[in-house]
C-alpha cells in the first residue's frame, strides 16, 4: 500500500529515446570510418608483408623475445609510471622515424649529391655565418644598410668561392670524414646542447665532441660490419645521434624517467635478440614484398623483381623542392596578411579566395602547371623542378591558411609587450611573433607536404614518366614518384602478380612515409600545446 | 639620467614649444579640475593639455589636462571604463595600434608634443616603458626577456651587468640568479610581473607606465610590487593605474581621479585627495558611495 502510493507520487519519466538513438547513430558513424580504414590497411599490409608465410617458429621466437617482454614491461610501466612509458615509447618511435629519414638522406648522399659538394656548401655557409657574427660582435650600431650589404656580400662571396675551392683541392679526406664534418658536426652542435642540459659550457663541448667522434668512428667501423662509410655516417648523424641526444638530455632533465630507457632497451634488445635467434635457429621469416630488394631496385617487368628505388628518390627530391618553394612563399604571404595588411574588403576577399583555392581539385593544379610551366614558359615536361613547382602551388593555400592560424594564436599581449618597449613591427615579428608561431607553422607545413607526397594527378598532367629506372640527379631531370609508380603498376602493368605483389608493397611504403611525417607533425603540435 | 637630445625621438626640437608655465593658464577648461597645489616644486615630465580620445564615435576621454611630476608616483583611479587605460596609452601612443582610436589635444613629454607629425612613436616608446595588467613575459629565457629592450634598441654596453642590475632593482635577482636560462613563463605570476618590470626598466626609460600591475597577484606579491614601485620612483617617473584605493593612497604622491564619461574630476596630492577632496563626487567615490 505504502509503496504503491510512493510510486504514484514519483517524479515520472522524461523520454530519452531520441537522444539515445542519436548518440548511437553518431557512434556508428564514427566507427564506420575507422573500421573501414583499418580493414583496408590490414588487407593491404597483409598482401604486402604476407606474415603468414613465415615459419611458426619465427613468430614464436619474436613473440617470446619481443612481444612478451614489451607487453609485460610496458603494461607495468603504463600503470605505475606513465611519463616513463611515454618517454620510452618516444625513444623507440624517434629511432624508427629518424632511421627512415636517414635512409632517405643516405640515398641523396649516395646517388645525388657528392659528399664533397655538400661539404663545400656547408663550409661556405659556416664561413658566411662566422663573418656575420663577427660583424655583429664588432659593432652593434652599424646602420642597417651597411650591415645587410656586408652580410649579403659575405654570403654570396663565400657561397660562390668556397665550394669551388674545396673541389679544386688536390686531395680530400674520405667521404666518411667529409660527411662527419659537414653533417655530423652541425647535428652534434644542436643535439649536444640538448643532451648536456644544464652541464655548463664544458659539458656541452664534451657532448658535442663526443657526438662528432661517434660519427667519425662510425664512418670507419661501418665497413667492418658491411655498411659503406657514407650510409653509416648518415645513419649515425641523422638517426642515432639525435635519438641518443634526446634520450640522454631527457634523462638528465627528468631523472625520474629513467625506467623509460629500460623500456626502450627491452623493445630494441628484444628485436635484436629475436633477429639473431631466428637466424641461428634457421626459421625463415615472412616472404614480404616490402624487402631490401624492393626498396633498392628499380622497376622491372616481372612483379617479383620490381622495386621502388627511383620513385622513392623522386618523391624525396619533389618534397625538398616543394618545401623550399611553398614554405617561404606561404609563410611570407601569411605573415603579410596577418601582421601587415589592413583589415579591409580587399584583404578579406584575398582570404576567401585562398580558402577556395585550398579546395580546388589537384588535377586542376596539374593543368595549371602544364599550362604555365610547359606551354607558356617552355620548360621540358616531367622534371623535378616542374613537378615540385606544381605541387608547391597545390599546397600553397593550405600552408598559408595553417600559418595564418598559427600566427593568429600568438597572444596579442606578446605583441603589445614588444611594441610597448619600443620595438618596430619588423622587430616584433622577427623576435616575438615568428618564434612563438613557428612550431604551429611547421606542423601545418608538414601536414601539407603529406598531402603533396600522395598526389598523382598533377604529376600525370605535367608529363612525369610512369616508369623511371634511375634516380633523378638534377632539378632538370625527369622524375617519378611513389604514388605515380604504384598507379603505373596498377594500370599499365595490370596483371595478377603486380596486383598481389608490387602494388600493395608500394602502397605500404607510401603510407609508412606519410604516417611518419604526420607523426612528426603531431608530436610537434602536442609539444607546442603543452608549452602554452 | 637620460639624454633629452635623443635624435631619434624628435627630428627638430623647436624652441617655442609651450612649456609647463603655460599650463597654468590653460587649466580653465573644466571647473571641476583642481589645479595642483604642489607642495614640492618638481619638473613636469608629462603634461597633457585638453587631451580627448574617441573610439569611433564614442568619446572615452574629455579634455584631460594634467601635469605629471618627475620622479614621483602618480596614480590614476576611477571606476571601470572611465578611460584610465586609454589615458595611459596616450602617453606612449599605444593607441596608435587601435584602428578605431582617435586622439585630440596636446601631450608633452618634457617639451616635445608627442602627437607632432615628426614624432616617431617607436622612438617615443623607447623613452617610456610600460608594464601591463597581466604579466606578459616573452616565451624566452629570463635573460633574453630582460635583454630584449637592449637588443632591439641596439644599446651598447655590458648586457650581463644591465640584466643583473635590472633584475636586482626589480627585486627578482635573488630568486632567479642561478636560472637565467630558464623560460620566463616558468615563473610564478608575481615573479613574471617583476620580470616584466625588469624588462621595462632595463633600457633605462624616463617614464614607466603601469596599468593595474598588481591586479592579477596575491597580497604578498602585490606588496612586493608596491615596495618596488616606491623604490623605482627614486629614479623614474611612475604613472600607475589602479583599482585599489588603498594602494593608491599607500604608494602615490599624486592622484588623478577619473569618473565615468572620461572626465578628470580631480588631480592633486594624494593626501589631499584622500583626506579632503575638493569635489563631492570624488569624496563619494573614495568613500565607496558611488562607482
Ligand atoms: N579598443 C577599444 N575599442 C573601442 N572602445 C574602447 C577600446 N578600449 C576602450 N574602449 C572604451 O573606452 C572606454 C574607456 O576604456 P578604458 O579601457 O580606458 O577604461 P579603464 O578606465 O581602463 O577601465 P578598467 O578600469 O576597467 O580597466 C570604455 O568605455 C571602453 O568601452
Ligand atoms: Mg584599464
Amino acid at each position: 500500500m505504502a509503496t504503491e502510493s510512493r510510486e504514484r507520487e514519483g517524479f515520472g519519466h522524461v523520454s530519452r529515446t531520441v537522444g539515445v538513438v542519436f548518440r548511437y547513430l553518431l557512434l556508428a558513424a564514427t566507427l564506420f570510418g575507422i573500421v573501414a580504414l583499418t580493414v583496408l590497411l590490414i588487407y593491404v599490409a597483409n598482401d604486402a608483408i604476407q606474415p603468414l608465410t613465415a615459419d611458426p617458429g619465427w613468430h614464436l621466437t619474436f613473440f617470446v623475445t619481443l612481444v612478451v617482454p614489451t607487453v609485460a614491461v610496458g603494461g607495468y610501466l603504463l600503470r605505475t609510471d606513465p611519463a616513463s612509458f611515454k618517454f620510452g615509447g618516444g625513444v623507440v618511435g624517434a629511432l624508427a622515424v629518424s632511421t627512415m629519414f636517414a635512409g632517405g638522406a643516405a640515398m641523396i648522399f649516395v646517388d645525388i649529391v657528392q659528399p664533397v659538394t655538400w661539404f663545400g656548401y656547408v663550409l661556405a655557409l659556416a664561413v658566411a655565418l662566422a663573418g656575420v657574427v663577427a660583424m655583429e660582435r664588432f659593432d652593434r650600431q652599424l646602420p642597417f644598410l651597411v650591415r645587410s650589404v656586408v652580410a649579403g656580400a659575405v654570403a654570396v662571396l663565400s657561397l660562390w668561392l668556397v665550394p669551388g675551392l674545396v673541389r679544386s683541392l688536390p686531395v680530400y679526406p674520405t667521404d666518411g670524414l667529409l660527411l662527419t664534418a659537414s653533417l655530423g658536426t652541425p647535428v652534434a652542435l644542436l643535439v649536444g646542447r640538448y643532451a648536456a642540459a644544464a652541464a655548463g659550457k664544458r659539458g656541452t663541448a664534451l657532448a658535442v665532441l663526443g657526438g662528432v667522434a661517434l660519427v667519425g668512428v662510425g664512418s670507419y667501423a661501418g665497413p667492418l660490419i658491411g655498411v659503406d662509410p657514407v650510409p653509416a655516417t648518415v645513419l649515425l648523424s641523422v638517426a642515432v645521434l639525435p635519438t641518443g641526444g634526446y634520450a640522454v638530455g631527457t634523462v638528465r632533465r627528468h631523472t625520474e624517467r629513467r625506467p623509460g630507457l629500460a623500456f626502450a632497451g627491452v623493445i630494441l634488445g628484444g628485436a635484436v635478440v629475436g633477429a639473431v635467434a631466428v637466424d641461428a635457429l634457421g626459421f625463415t621469416g615472412p616472404q614480404s614484398w616490402v624487402d631490401w630488394g624492393f626498396l633498392t631496385s628499380a622497376h622491372s617487368g616481372t612483379a617479383a623483381d620490381a622495386g621502388l628505388y627511383p620513385a622513392i628518390g623522386g618523391s624525396i627530391l619533389l618534397m625538398v623542392t616543394v618545401a623550399a618553394l611553398s614554405f617561404p612563399l606561404g609563410v611570407g604571404a601569411a605573415v603579410y596578411l596577418e601582421e601587415y595588411a589592413p583589415d579591409n574588403r580587399f584583404t578579406r576577399f584575398i582570404g576567401i579566395n585562398i580558402s577556395n583555392l585550398a579546395g580546388v581539385p589537384s588535377v586542376v593544379y596539374g593543368l595549371l602547371g602544364l599550362g604555365v610551366f610547359v606551354t607558356y614558359l617552355g620548360q621540358p615536361t616531367g622534371t623535378v623542378l616542374i613537378g615540385g613547382a606544381t605541387l608547391a602551388l597545390l599546397i600553397l593555400p593550405i600552408v598559408i591558411i595553417s600559418a595564418r592560424e598559427a600566427l593568429r594564436s600568438v597572444p596579442d599581449e606578446m605583441r603589445q609587450a614588444s611594441y610597448g618597449i619600443g620595438a618596430t613591427r619588423w622587430q616584433t615579428i622577427k623576435n616575438v611573433v615568428l618564434p612563438r608561431a613557428f612550431p604551429g607553422i611547421l606542423t601545418g607545413t608538414i601536414l601539407a607536404l603529406g598531402r603533396a607526397i600522395g598526389e598523382t594527378a598533377p604529376l600525370i598532367m605535367i608529363g612525369a614518366p610512369n616508369v623511371l629506372f634511375s634516380l633523378p640527379t638534377e632539378f632538370s631531370s625527369k622524375v617519378s614518384a611513389m604514388p605515380l609508380q604504384v598507379y603505373a603498376w596498377a594500370s599499365l602493368f595490370a596483371s595478377d602478380p603486380f596486383y598481389r605483389a608490387a602494388v600493395p608493397a608500394g602502397v605500404v611504403v607510401l603510407l609508412v612515409v606519410l604516417l611518419s611525417m604526420n607523426s612528426i607533425a603531431i608530436v610537434l603540435r602536442n609539444k607546442y600545446q603543452n608549452d602554452q | 639620467m637620460t639624454d633629452n637630445t635623443n635624435p631619434e625621438f624628435a627630428v627638430d626640437e623647436s624652441t617655442d614649444d609651450p612649456t609647463t608655465d603655460d599650463m597654468v593658464t590653460g587649466t580653465d577648461v573644466s571647473e571641476s579640475v583642481t589645479s595642483s597645489g604642489a607642495t614640492m616644486q618638481r619638473d613636469t615630465v608629462v603634461s597633457a593639455e585638453n587631451v580627448s580620445v574617441w573610439y569611433n564615435d564614442d568619446r572615452a576621454l574629455r579634455d584631460i589636462t594634467l601635469d605629471i611630476p618627475e620622479k614621483q608616483v602618480t596614480a590614476m583611479i576611477g571606476p571601470s571604463g572611465c578611460g584610465k587605460s586609454t589615458f595611459l596609452r596616450c602617453i606612449n601612443r599605444m593607441n596608435d595600434m587601435i584602428d578605431a582610436a582617435r586622439v585630440e589635444g596636446d601631450l608633452y613629454l618634457r617639451t616635445k608634443n608627442v602627437y607632432d607629425d615628426d614624432v616617431d612613436p617607436v622612438a617615443l616608446r623607447r623613452r617610456v616603458g610600460m608594464v601591463f595588467q597581466t604579466p606578459n613575459p616573452f616565451p624566452k629565457s629570463i635573460y633574453d626577456n630582460v635583454a630584449y629592450g637592449l637588443k632591439i634598441q641596439n644599446k651598447n654596453g655590458d648586457y650581463d651587468r644591465i640584466v643583473e642590475e635590472s633584475l636586482k632593482r626589480a627585486a627578482l635577482w635573488d630568486e632567479v640568479s642561478d636560472q637565467l636560462d630558464q623560460s620566463g613563463l616558468e615563473l610564478s605570476g608575481g615573479q613574471q610581473q617583476r620580470l616584466c618590470i625588469a624588462r621595462a626598466i632595463a633600457p633605462d626609460p624616463e617614464v614607466i607606465l603601469m596599468d593595474e600591475p598588481a591586479s592579477a597577484l596575491d597580497p604578498v606579491a602585490t606588496s612586493q610590487i608596491e615596495d618596488l614601485i616606491t623604490e623605482l620612483a627614486e629614479e623614474y617617473t611612475v604613472v600607475i593605474v589602479t583599482h585599489n584605493m588603498q594602494q593608491a593612497a599607500r604608494i602615490s604622491n599624486k592622484t588623478a581621479v577619473f569618473l565615468t564619461g572620461g572626465e578628470l574630476v580631480e588631480f592633486d596630492d594624494t593626501e589631499k585627495i584622500f583626506e579632503n577632496p575638493e569635489s563631492q563626487r570624488v569624496e563619494d567615490y573614495i568613500t565607496g558611495k558611488f562607482g
